[in-house]
Parts: structure tokens; C-alpha cells; sequence
């Protein structure tokens, strides 16, 4: 229930019909994906994910989520409501594009330039996205620079 | 060998633990090719492309059954990953279908960290030295069969400028590149990651994700050998700081099951499931998950921020990091602990200038490293890698033992060295 209560958050200030609007909105396959609104955190998954903890702070809330492949994603809510950070760790990789969503063709351009054997740095003026590990042990973060919260330091998303 | 080392070795197959300091000073003797030994080289790899760090085998494979063979070159041996790949651009032979059990072909979502490897399973007979695997599952990348589903995310690597190999040759400590969690039903409730597809047609959505049964997935062919069927090991020579044009090593099979593959002057890191032990960086509290990675062209870990070690700065690539570039190259030492928290050992290594080294002509480093994630590990579970790439070999020979396999030191996986 925990993921439920705090999926509302952002919807706390809104009057009776916008929540309902809102919600009718989330009803949608919506993707918690990175920059969208932490409203849909779990859904739109290919695995779905399910809310193991959550974490809040002065500045965020971290919403750790597990799929069944015992994958782990955590997700770094802002105060606005918005996923500024996303980060993985597990045998199997999360579906990249469920998870990056708008900027997913944006680490395609980037990644896809070159040729890589080794750890993934990609650090553009909008978004930063490191992969280390190797197959079966796969580790990852994305992050965008601009809207990690102030007072929170970038080595906090992990 | 000193009688010093034989002692420690001894100690070690008790589980003790045994330090020490290991600098890869390239002391090691390297196997003479024969049944069990396969020659390996560090050169700069396939014409299109300049490899840095890319160790690379010949394999050969045949038509199931049949004296059809073709041999390819410059397949890339990989500790990192599970089973053989061939880049379809390679393949001349025209290898029959790998089905499931309703008859369906099989294709394959392969998961690498730069990215994924899309294609079909053929059958093959694979050959490399003297050893064989009749009837093997391999992949074939980028055969245009079938097209990629949605669900496979990442970075194409498709071709062999992608991979700037004409194949890979995964031989890491899994038995199979999924496991049992392939085996479950496909839903999204499912336990199945859904790296393996069953295509009723070439039409795009006709490829389903599919449980396949462990038997049935692209498996670590050096497990399925008639002998010598336990493990591997990578033996590369020391090569001097400012790098090396081309290195000759031998990849032998087996571990202790001959005289030439002897499991003797080393220690002994026991693995966890995932193929990692614990490394700690100088006076960093929380260790980093180690692992020993062939595929991966150089040692990776932490960041700038913590190692100090500024990056390089490449025009190409203007907001990309790869590698460090420190004014001078500087001595470091991590320390490895198994992952049963018994053996540790130290292990130094050197970090050049990579701008310095890729200035040359050399195509082999022993001291080409970068920045890994950057944070440090999570007490709550996320951790960072650090990744013994390439550089880690030269000098030094180094035993993988495959999970579940026997060996005279007991049952892997565990790395040796």
C-alpha cells in the first residue's frame, strides 16, 4: 500500500475533480520513466515493478522498486513530483526505454557513436548515465544534472 | 616456482587466508599449443576497426554432423559473458535452426553492458584446439531472420564494426547465459527476463518471449567438452609500460586435468552466483564487487572524484569519459577478498596517461584504466563494479572455474591467480 499512498503525493494541493482528473490521466499505460511524473512509479514496466521501499528526504523521495527477476530500480522523486534519477542493479538488465523514456533516444545517439568494451560514461550538459558490471550483474544510473535537487549531492544516486 | 609460493597455494586450498602483493611482472609461463590449448592473441584486431586491449581466439564451426566447416578469426574471448556469438556477416556456412520444443525457432535478446546482441540460434559443431561440442546452441548477431522486438533495449551491437570482432567466445563462470529463470513462463509477473524469443514468422510481433529449458540455452561450450570440461585459463606475457604491438597467449582447458593446466602456485577467490568477489580501493570503507573480465579493455573503477585521477579529455567524444589520464602513471593497489570474506589478496596495478599510450602504435596495455560508476556501493545493496579488464592479465596466468564443475580445489565458481 505504501507505493499507493505516496503515488498521490504530488496530487495533494489539487481540488477533488482535478485529482480524479489526474487520476483518470495515470489510468493510462503511463511510464514512470525519467523527467515524467513519479504518479505512474511501477507501472508501464514490461516486468512490473513492485514498491519494496521507500525512502524520503528534505529534498527527494527514493522509491526502490524490485521486479520479479529480483532486478532492483530505484527511483529519485523531486518535491515537484518528477523522476530526476533512476538507477538499477540485478542480473538482468530493466527495459532501457520504459525506464529513460524521452531521453532514451538521446542515450542511443550518444552511446551508439562509438564503440564501448568497458563501463558506459555518458555525461551530456542535460543528462549523465553510467553502466558498469558485465552479463547476469548489471549495474546503472541515469540523472539529469539540471534538476537534481539543491543539497543533494549527485553521488547520493546510486 | 619458489617452494614459497607452493606453500601459500596449499594454504589457500584450505580456505585460509594467504596475502600478498601480485604486480603481474609477466614471470608466467605460457602453454604450448595442443589438444587442450588454443593460441589467443592481443593485435589490433579486424581491419575496420583499431582495437585497444581486445584478446582474440579462432574457433571453428560446422554444419551439424557434416565436414562443412568454416574456421573464423578473431572471435573475442570474454570472461564476462556466456556461450559462442558469431556476427552474421561472418558466417558463410549456412547452420540449421535452434527450435524450441513446438519446432519454433529460437532468437536470442543477448545482454552486454554496452548494449544488446539481436539474432537468431543456429545449431553448430564447435572445434577449437583439440576439444569439441557437437550440436551447440550459438548465437548469430545481426541475421537480419527476425527483427527486433521492442523489449530488447539498449545500444545495437549488431555488426562487427559494432563489436570490432566477428564474433564472441563467452567463457565465464555460468553454465548458461540465463538459467533457470528462463525457464519460467513469460508474463510480466514472471521471474523470466525475457532474453529468449520463439518467432512463428519474420513478421515484426512474431517473435514471443519464450521460457526455454535450461538444456535448450546458449550454454558455456567448455562445460559441455567431452574432458577437460571444468574451466579455463587465460595466459597472456608481461609486456613493457609503454604497451606492446601484439601478444601471443594461450587459452588452456581444464583445470588440474593434465599436466599443463595445473592448479598450483595461485590463489583461490571463491565467486558468488554472479561471478564477483569484493575489492577494496585504498581507504574507501565500502568494498566495490570485483570481477576479472578478458572482454573489457581496461581495469575500471570509482571516478575522478574519488581516485583523484583526472580523465582524459577526447574532441571526438566531448562529454563522454572513458579513460584516465593522469600526468604520470601511478602505482596502485586494490585489495581482493573472496566472496566468502577468507582470502584476500593485494593486487597492484598501474595507470598510464591514455592519450600518452594511444599515441602510439602499441594495441596492447597493462595499464589502460577509467572511471567506473562513480558512486561508492550502497549499504542497502547497489553497489559499483570494479572491473578487472584486460590489463589484469598481462603477466599473469588466470583460472576461471565454471559453476557446479569439479576441480581438485572443489566445486566452482572461482577465479585463480
Amino acid at each position: 500500500m505504501q507505493n499507493i499512498r505516496s503515488a498521490l503525493t504530488p496530487f495533494r494541493r489539487l481540488s477533488v475533480l482535478g485529482a480524479l482528473f489526474a487520476l483518470f490521466l495515470c489510468a493510462r499505460p503511463a511510464r514512470a520513466a525519467l523527467g515524467g511524473d513519479a504518479s505512474s512509479v511501477g507501472t508501464g514496466q514490461t516486468h512490473l515493478l513492485a514498491s519494496a521501499r521507500i525512502v524520503s528526504a528534505a529534498t527527494h523521495t527514493m522509491h526502490e522498486l524490485a521486479a520479479p527477476t529480483g532486478t532492483k530500480v530505484h527511483e529519485y522523486v523531486g518535491n515537484d513530483g518528477k523522476v530526476f534519477a533512476v538507477s538499477w542493479q540485478g542480473a538482468f538488465r530493466p527495459n532501457l526505454r520504459d525506464l529513460l523514456g524521452s531521453y532514451y533516444e538521446t542515450y542511443l545517439n550518444a552511446a551508439g557513436s562509438r564503440m564501448v568494451r568497458g563501463p558506459l560514461n555518458i555525461v551530456l550538459p542535460g543528462l549523465v548515465i553510467h553502466m558498469s558490471g558485465h552479463q547476469r550483474a548489471f549495474y546503472g544510473r541515469a540523472y539529469l544534472p539540471d534538476r537534481v535537487p539543491q543539497g543533494l549531492s549527485t553521488d547520493e544516486i546510486r | 616456482m619458489s617452494d614459497q609460493r607452493r606453500i601459500c597455494a596449499f594454504v589457500v586450498l584450505l580456505g585460509t587466508a594467504c596475502g600478498g602483493s601480485s604486480s603481474g611482472l609477466g614471470h608466467n609461463i605460457i602453454a604450448t599449443p595442443t589438444d587442450n590449448v588454443a593460441e589467443v592473441v592481443v593485435d589490433s584486431g579486424l581491419p575496420e576497426v583499431r582495437n585497444l586491449n581486445g584478446l582474440f581466439a579462432t574457433v571453428t564451426v560446422c554444419v551439424p554432423g557434416t565436414s562443412e566447416c568454416q574456421t573464423i578469426e578473431h572471435v573475442l574471448v570474454d570472461t564476462g559473458s556466456t556461450g559462442l556469438r558469431l556476427i552474421s556477416s561472418a558466417l558463410t556456412l549456412s547452420l540449421p535452426a535452434w527450435t524450441d520444443d513446438n519446432g519454433l525457432a529460437l532468437a536470442e535478446c543477448g545482454q552486454f553492458v554496452s548494449g544488446f546482441t539481436w539474432g537468431s540460434l543456429r545449431s553448430a559443431d564447435f572445434r577449437i584446439a583439440g576439444e569439441q561440442v557437437n550440436d551447440l546452441p550459438i548465437q548469430i548477431i545481426g541475421d537480419a531472420a527476425f527483427p527486433v522486438p521492442n523489449d530488447c533495449t539498449g545500444s545495437n551491437v549488431g555488426t562487427t564494426a559494432d563489436l570490432g570482432a566477428n564474433g564472441i567466445l563467452g567463457l565465464d563462470t555460468s553454465l548458461q547465459d540465463c538459467g533457470s529463470d528462463c525457464t519460467a513462463a513469460p508474463g510480466a509477473r514472471s521471474l523470466n527476463p525475457g532474453m529468449y524469443y520463439a518467432c512463428s514468422s519474420t513478421k515484426v510481433g512474431d517473435c514471443q518471449a519464450a521460457a526455454v529449458p535450461v538444456a535448450k540455452q546458449v550454454p558455456n561450450p567448455i562445460a559441455l567438452f567431452g574432458q577437460d570440461n571444468n574451466g579455463i585459463i587465460v595466459e597472456l606475457s608481461g609486456i613493457p609500460a609503454g604497451g606492446s604491438p601484439l601478444v601471443n597467449g594461450a587459452l588452456v582447458f581444464g583445470i588440474d586435468t593434465r599436466e599443463n593446466n595445473k592448479l598450483s602456485g595461485v590463489t583461490l577467490l571463491r565467486l558468488d552466483g554472479y561471478g564477483t568477489f569484493m575489492t577494496s580501493y585504498s581507504g574507501l570503507s565500502n568494498p566495490a564487487l570485483g570481477f576479472a573480465d578478458t572482454g573489457s579493455n581496461g581495469i575500471y573503477f570509482l571516478g575522478s572524484a574519488t581516485t583523484g585521477i583526472p580523465t582524459c579529455v577526447d574532441a571526438r567524444y566531448q562529454f563522454i569519459s572513458d579513460f584516465y589520464c593522469p600526468r604520470n602513471t601511478i602505482n596502485l593497489s586494490a585489495r581482493n577478498q573472496d566472496a566468502l570474506g577468507m582470502v584476500t589478496v593485494n593486487v597492484g596495478f598501474s595507470i598510464a596517461n591514455a592519450e600518452a599510450l594511444f599515441s602510439s602504435l602499441n594495441v596492447a596495455f597493462n595499464n589502460l584504466g577509467g572511471p567506473s560508476s562513480a558512486p561508492s556501493s550502497d549499504p542497502n545493496g547497489m553497489g559499483t563494479y570494479f572491473d578487472w579488464g584486460l590489463p589484469f592479465y598481462f603477466g599473469r596466468n588466470v583460472f576461471t572455474a565454471i559453476e557446479g564443475q569439479s576441480t581438485p580445489a572443489g566445486v566452482g565458481p572461482f577465479l585463480a591467480f
